[in-house]
């Protein structure tokens, strides 16, 4: 394969760059030719000397100039955007008003439409029917761009990519924005209506506004429903899902959901195969103030219902936590270093530290189960 | 004690900040190209991060040491690279990309270059701020010195070989599909760019030698 002498191949030879049994035919000439064995050498010093120099640092002021160009040019674009043609005669100037008028607004137009056009977005597909998008027919593949709006009807479902991190499906009846789309988060409104998402991103990356709460994906599979009202439930299929307001957030499992309603938030997570009197009792305690509910809570309350009670230990009056006390550590006794007291004082670390314990179960229970619907529909309907 | 709010949106904000960081190197990759794609500046600035060193590198050696230079082309590349990203289709590979804008970069530049002054004679070499230390060596600073003069010196197309292969640390198949040539000639030039060191600087093996072995 190769000439007489190996001289084109050494460096390759050197950078194991060569098959292998080209290095070994290499290696033998060279064993058997000073001359190579001299070139070699050469080599090798180049290498050396090659790698002897250091990587650079760039210039910290570099970002900002390249900044200011990007800026610049968005500003070029928008400027070439919206320049006009001199297309009025001179000998029609009665009408030149009215074509000014025309332009500027046709100016106005353009630009709009160029701005709209820029700003980020992403594919959505029709499934079935006549989903809208800013209340125009998309044919099977459309795009939904930052504040706009996806709309299907009763007999219209369509399908979203979340960036290159997830899908959504959305049922009928369901109105649907595009909030923000960045490298950092991604996130929908949900005015009404029915999503599927399928997220495989890692935490906090994908989240839904709803009037009452934001679901914030924490790796994983869910469904979420608003009603008309603004009233939600959440249902996780796979992973967790936080249920969040500023003022309180539920950790939502696979096999769990959750009620959320505006004004109070979301209420407290339970399993999907909980009791529906334990369901019951737990919406009157979470949205109608019923502290007597909390009786039927704890006493219908399984060993696989410590999701529901661990989050009702910092959602009770003081004066009823040590009774959700006694009762999750009758069900899943505190880890050392949890004390009674500390959890009554709501200590953070100890919170978690039980949590901790508690949530390899939660993830290991639940797969969904139907009956949730029923209950919600009985309780909402 | 910390109120809940609080306290959560403390841990959203860390976890926020830790997600992209925990994705794989390569699904990180793309979701950053995904995100400039679409416009978002933050993942702009994030891929400018992670490759403005070594862009600036090649650059740098590119021209000598030349800094201002080095800096210029490198604002180049990544405005090229920004204002360009939506035709890139992810069939080549980001790398190989970014770097033939680079190479392409440093060679348009050079031919600018050439109306005003002979290429490769005349260098006003000057030392990058950053790599010298008051630790380093005279005669270590020396070799380094040496060794950009001979880089610099060399024909551009071994020159540009050189420099994918030590600073980007390129394959001979990534930098035969950079720049679009066969991969034994990348070898036939790193070959004789490699000679073309030893030659000029031979007189500094025994230096590096001991430059190695004080580590």
């Amino acid at each position: 394969m190769f000439g007489r002498h190996y001289s084109k191949h050494l460096s390759a030879y050197a950078h194991g760059e060569l098959s292998s049994e080209e290095t070994a035919r290499v290696a033998a000439h060279l064993d058997a030719c000073a001359a190579c064995r001299t070139e070699f050498e050469e080599v090798r010093l180049g290498i050396r000397l090659a790698e002897s120099l250091p990587s650079a640092k760039a210039p910290a002021s570099l970002w900002e100039g390249i900044e200011a160009a990007l800026v610049e040019e968005g500003s070029r674009e928008r400027r070439r955007g919206s320049q006009t043609q001199p297309l009025v005669p001179s000998r029609r100037r009665v009408f030149a008003p009215a074509f000014a008028a025309l332009l500027v607004a046709l100016a106005a137009g353009g630009a709009w439409l160029y701005l709209r056009a820029q700003r980020p977005g992403w594919e959505v597909a029709r499934v079935e029917g006549s989903p809208r998008v800013s209340s125009t027919l998309i044919n099977d593949r459309g795009r939904l761009r930052v504040g706009e709006w996806l709309e299907t009807d009763a007999a219209s479902r369509a399908e979203i990519a979340v960036a290159n991190i997830g899908q959504v499906e959305v049922e009928p009846n369901t109105r649907v924005r595009l909030v923000e789309t960045r490298l950092t988060e991604h996130r929908l409104e949900l005015q009404r209506g029915t999503l599927h998402a399928r997220i495989w991103a890692p935490p906090r990356l994908f989240f839904v506004n709803t009037p009452s709460a934001v679901a914030a994906d924490l790796g994983c599979a869910y469904t979420i429903e608003v009603d008309d009202e603004g009233r939600g439930l959440l249902h996780v299929t796979s992973g967790y899902v936080a249920l969040e307001t500023e003022a309180r957030e539920s950790i939502v499992p696979a096999g769990a959901a959750c009620l959320t309603q505006p004004g109070a938030g979301p209420g407290t997570p339970f399993f999907e195969d909980a009791p529906e009197a334990l369901v019951k009792a737990l919406a009157r305690f979470d949205f109608e103030n019923d502290r007597a509910a909390l009786d039927a809570v704890l006493d219908g309350a399984r060993a696989r219902d410590t999701l529901t009670l661990w989050h009702l230990l910092s959602r009770v009056p003081a004066d009823d936590r040590g009774r959700v006390y006694e009762r999750l550590a009758a069900l899943a006794p505190p880890p050392a270093g949890v004390t009674r007291e500390g959890v009554i004082g709501l200590d953070r670390a100890m919170l978690d530290a039980w949590k901790d314990g508690l949530d390899k179960d939660w993830l290991s229970w639940g797969e969904s189960m139907p009956a949730v619907r029923r209950v919600w529909r009985k309780l909402w309907r | 004690m910390r109120a809940a709010s609080v306290y959560w949106a403390e841990v959203r904000a860390e976890e926020r900040m830790e997600s992209v960081v925990l994705m794989g190197e390569e699904a990180r990759g793309e979701a950053v190209i995904e995100a400039c794609k679409l416009g978002d500046r933050d993942a702009f600035r994030r891929l400018f991060e992670r490759h403005k060193d070594r862009v600036y590198s090649v650059a740098l050696y590119f021209f000598g040491g030349d800094e201002a230079t080095a800096a210029d082309v490198t604002q180049q590349v990544f405005l090229k690279l920004f204002t360009r990203i939506g035709q890139f289709q992810g069939e080549a590979e980001f790398t190989t990309w970014l770097y033939r804008l680079t190479t392409n970069a440093c060679v348009d530049e050079q031919r600018k270059r050439r109306r005003v002054q002979q290429f490769g004679e005349g260098f006003e070499l000057s030392e990058p701020r950053e790599r010298r230390t008051q630790e380093e060596s005279v005669a270590r600073a020396e070799v380094r010195r040496s060794v950009e003069r001979a880089v610099a010196a060399l024909k551009p197309k071994l020159r540009v070989v050189m420099l994918l292969k030590y600073f980007e640390e390129m394959s001979y198949e990534e930098i035969a599909g950079v720049l679009g040539l066969s991969k034994g000639t990348v070898a036939s030039r790193l070959n004789r760019g490699h000679k073309a060191l030893a030659r000029k600087l031979g007189h500094l093996r025994g230096e590096l030698v001991r430059d190695e072995r004080e580590g």
